[in-house]
């Protein structure tokens, strides 16, 4: 090349040198604000529980701090009560989500059942069902007295009555609707299982049931548990199945009951705060065991390498099969979406006959205009997208930040940072919801009653799964890429800016409407945070259905479904290919 | 605008890991100087640091303690707290996955250097042209990378690397992910082409073929030392240090006694035969010795006797169409003996003579 061209070399040496502070301070920035986000909140929760002072009255007074007030909480026999109710129907919640999620499975993964392909993606459609939305519509179709399924037994004569007020109410409903979470885990297992280990059984002279006894069910315990554990704490967590079924029963859970303290007048922060940081523990145990079971005991079952499982060929049965995968649709997803539709547009929801059901002009559209009469709906969808807007900015660059310099960088204190960003794994919503209140209700000046303080509890209460979801992507492209930018003369924003962000888009746009679709169902956390200017969507439909009127309330559901039902199908659009393969906790 | 590079006493010691729980050294006190315009390869098994060598002169690892100075500037200097990042050292890398950017043309790749160092858009045309043309790729200027083949995608990052005309060109294991008919392609191609613009150039392989039809000299390294640094058939015909003979293809390796040396010629005792051999090192007479000696260097049945000839016999054969490979049986051991041509000429069980000429015998202490 001609060498008296345009002088091509870069900057003087000596520069740098002054600037080695700058990871440092990038560190430790990125702490601060997760302190603010996480560590701050979480402390403030834990001296609530530890002192007996009103914070709206009297401010914080770290004087009193006691472990004695924490103590006389725990061992309150309502705590006690809450808390056995709450194991009670989540433990059976989850032994029926095992028992359906385990078989979808087996019959997606393992047997030639016709339709298989539709019967898993239908299979995943009640994750996307906001849990209030599913008691609603369970409680329409299943309330002792005026339930669509037991006034339409009674017309037709036939001798059927149910009742979900009730704890069976509650397991039935947390069972089918968290059986996906199970499907998730053991179906990848079941893929990722060489079948060369169950024929190896079958050569050896086991039968086909000794086989799955022996090999196939022990290989694939760990997923199973794991399944499981996430299962029950998801459940765990879950304010709107509760509210709806339990509480006509004065059944309190852990979730509805810390509700309750904070919902009196004069509101219990100090026991609200306590009775959280209890299911902040128990949630936090059950995590840990599901880290360890994922870690530890999981057998090394996948190479790397795809394997096409033989299916097993049912004969007849598997049209039997068919007929119970096909129930479970119509139970998890057909029942409810008629019960919705049915009150949302039927006048009155009761019926007199059969004949009735099919009448034209008992349907119309009076819920849906009163409801829009209402001037907290529409300020409450404007609010919901606001706060969505906001968690995802904020949340998405934030998640960026934390990913690429716990994955990619060099810079100091990684390790606290990926620990601390962790962290909320182990907190339900309500309880940051909790721990937010305490952490801003009690200063003059703060984000307490503006919409900044729902978006940054979310932003907190989801970072676990947004930065997975943006590492994952991250780790994906080629170290090299990056060097060969350094080396080409750009300095770290610079290839950012022209290499790491154009090549993770689809991570980043993922991570992004996946947070959007999460702040806007979020109810556990806003129902401690919203105020009167500040109403969302998931807060206003509880209204309404305490309010009593179940039309609304049908309608509005309806409007959350459509909705959230928009906002998947345009994610699926976009960030083809690069939505997150895990289970993300919602609820 | 090639400059010399100059390593002195380069050391890197890696924290230590779970996998290894002791400090290592990846880089144990290499130095060496490249000229300006000069092409040298450090040759070795992978793990032997010479990744992380070049590693240390991009600026991408930061090395334990020495100095790497390139035309002059000093640009690594841990004691003295130098440490200029890769951006601002002026060099161009060519890395083992190409690292072409996937979501850019060709002609975005090349132009990338020349607009981080604010090269005005109408003069970024000709270098670009021109670095396009050297590389043979001007036809595919506009197209998306990732429609290129593996070949014209190493190709644009020698392109890209080249396009700025850095001081010093890097390559790490360029050619490792091609297949092996491009690579031999390539290989000419890559010193034809760094030769032509008169770059100094530092590449880092594990394949000797490579090596030798690339570089001006070669450094073979192991476990983080630089064994030996010499032109190509200075290391084949004179090894340094047994590894060093073993990797350039010395595979046969007789173990004796030395018995008495006159300079560098030695005789050493070997199943109660003398061996002469030539000395690598200052091995004293009554140590124990290994002979390292190419299979092709064995002569079975030589034409004129002479020293260095023993009574051994075929114990089997392994026909490769253009060679026929020997093992031989003499002095008590095993040895391998290389015939060129497609003729076979002896059979198993055959009694042979076997000439080891002294001149390639090389003896190093054991």
């Amino acid at each position: 090349m001609d060498a008296q061209a345009p002088s091509l070399t870069v900057a003087i040496p000596n520069r740098h040198a002054e600037r080695r502070w700058l990871p440092t301070a990038w560190s430790g920035l990125l702490i601060v604000i997760l302190a603010f986000l996480v560590l701050y909140p979480t402390a403030m929760l834990l001296i609530g529980a530890l002192t007996t002072t009103n914070p709206v009255v009297e401010g914080y007074h770290f004087a009193d701090l006691s472990i004695s007030n924490f103590l006389t909480v725990a061992t309150n026999p309502n705590v006690g009560n809450a808390l056995a109710n709450s194991m009670i129907a989540c433990g059976g919640g989850t032994i029926v989500a095992v028992l359906i999620g385990l078989s979808f499975a087996w019959v997606v993964v393992r047997t030639n059942t016709p339709c298989k392909g539709l019967i898993a993606s239908a299979g995943m459609l009640p994750l996307f069902v906001p849990p209030l939305v599913a008691g609603v519509a369970w409680s329409i179709l299943g309330s002792p007295k005026t339930g669509l399924l037991n006034l339409l037994a009674a017309k037709a004569g036939i001798p059927f009555h149910i009742d979900l007020y009730t704890m069976p109410g509650m397991i039935f409903v947390f069972g089918i609707y968290y059986a996906p979470y199970v499907y998730m885990f053991t179906a990848a297992a079941l893929k990722n299982m060489d079948p060369s280990l169950e024929e190896a059984a079958e050569i050896s002279g086991a039968s086909a049931l000794r086989t799955m006894a022996t090999v196939t069910f022990p290989l694939i315990l760990p997923a199973i548990i794991s399944g499981m554990l996430l299962s029950f704490v998801v459940m765990l967590g879950i304010y709107g199945v509760p509210a709806v079924l339990g509480a006509p029963a004065n059944i309190s859970l852990l979730t509805t009951y810390i509700f309750a303290l904070t919902a009196w007048s004069p509101p219990l922060y100090n026991t609200a705060a306590a009775v959280a940081v209890i299911l902040m523990i128990v949630t936090g145990f059950l995590v840990w065991m599901q880290q360890k079971v994922l870690s530890g005991r999981s057998y090394t079952t996948v190479a790397g390498k795809a394997f096409r499982p033989r299916p097993l060929n049912l004969g007849p049965w598997r049209f039997l099969t068919l007929a119970l995968a096909i129930v479970y649709l119509i139970v998890v997803v057909i029942l409810p979406s008629i019960a919705l539709l049915i009150a949302a547009f039927r006048k009155f929801l009761f019926i007199r006959d059969i004949p009735s059901l099919f009448d034209a002009k008992q349907y119309g559209w009076q819920h849906f205009i009163k409801m829009f009469d209402n001037p907290l709906t529409i300020t409450s969808i404007i609010n919901s997208m606001k706060v969505g807007v906001i968690t995802a900015i904020v949340g998405g660059i934030l998640a960026f930040a934390i990913g690429y310099t716990v994955t990619r960088s060099r810079a100091p204190w990684r390790r606290t940072i990926d620990i601390i960003t962790t962290i909320p794994v182990a907190i339900p919503g309500l309880v940051i919801g909790v721990a937010y209140l305490w952490a801003w209700i009690g200063l003059p000046i703060g984000i307490y009653g503006t919409l900044w303080i729902l978006a940054f509890a979310f932003v907190a209460r989801f970072m676990p799964d947004t930065v997975k979801v943006l590492s994952t992507s991250l780790m994906q492209i080629h170290r090299e890429l990056e060097e060969a930018a350094w080396i080409c003369g750009r300095g770290t924003v610079g290839t950012i800016t022209s290499i790491v962000l154009p090549l993770a888009r689809p991570g980043v746009v993922a991570a992004m409407t996946l947070l959007f679709i999460l702040a806007i169902r979020e109810l556990g956390s806003s129902l401690f945070l919203y105020s009167s200017g500040t109403m969302v969507m998931a807060v206003q439909l509880l209204g309404y259905y305490e309010g009593g009127n179940i039309g609304i309330t049908a309608a509005f559901s309806l409007v959350q479904m459509v909705l959230l039902g928009i906002l998947i199908t345009i994610t699926n659009r976009i960030s083809r290919g690069a939505t997150p393969t895990g289970p993300v906790r919602t609820g | 605008m090639s400059a010399e590079l100059r390593v002195e006493n380069l050391r890197k010691v890696f924290p230590p890991t779970k996998g290894t729980p002791l400090a290592k050294a990846a880089i144990d006190d290499v130095s060496f100087t490249i000229a300006a315009g000069e092409i040298v390869v450090l040759l070795g098994p992978s793990g032997c640091g010479k990744t992380t060598t070049l590693r240390c002169v991009a600026g991408l690892e930061h090395p334990t303690s020495g100095r790497i100075a390139i035309g002059g500037t000093m640009y690594t200097d841990p004691q003295a707290g130098v440490l200029v990042p890769p951006r601002a050292r002026n060099l161009g890398m060519v890395f083992q996955s190409y690292a072409v950017w996937p979501h850019m043309t060709v002609r975005q790749n090349v132009a990338y250097p020349l607009k981080a160092r604010g090269v005005k858009r109408s003069e970024q045309a000709g270098f670009i042209e021109e670095a396009l043309s050297l590389v043979e790729l001007s036809a595919y200027t506009d197209r998306p990378v990732t429609q290129l083949s593996g070949g014209q995608m190493q190709r644009v990052a020698l392109a890209r690397s080249m396009v700025y005309q850095p001081q010093i060109l890097l390559l790490d294991e360029p050619l490792s992910n091609l297949d092996a008919q491009l690579r031999l392609r390539l290989r000419d191609d890559l010193r034809r082409i760094i030769k032509r613009v008169g770059l100094t150039a530092l590449y880092v392989t594990h394949d000797q073929q490579e090596a030798v039809v690339l570089g001006d000299r070669i450094g073979v390294m192991r476990d983080g030392l630089l064994l030996q640094l010499a032109a190509p058939d200075e290391l084949y015909n004179r090894p340094a240090d047994i590894f060093v003979a073993g990797f350039t293809g010395a595979s046969n390796v007789i173990a004796g006694r030395l018995v008495s040396r006159d300079g560098a010629r030695g005789d050493v005792a070997v199943a109660g035969e003398t061996l002469i051999v030539r000395l690598a090192g200052d091995t004293a007479a009554g140590s124990a010795v290994s002979v390292a000696l190419r299979p092709d260097n064995v002569l079975l049945e030589p034409a004129n006797a002479g020293p260095n000839q023993f009574p051994g016999r075929v114990t089997s054969r392994n026909y490769q169409g253009t060679q026929t490979v020997y093992e031989v049986n003499l002095l008590g051991q095993t040895i391998e003996a290389l015939e060129v041509g497609s003729s076979i000429r002896h059979a198993v069980g055959d009694a042979v003579t076997v000439a080891l000429p002294a001149e390639v015998c090389w003896g190093y202490g054991a």
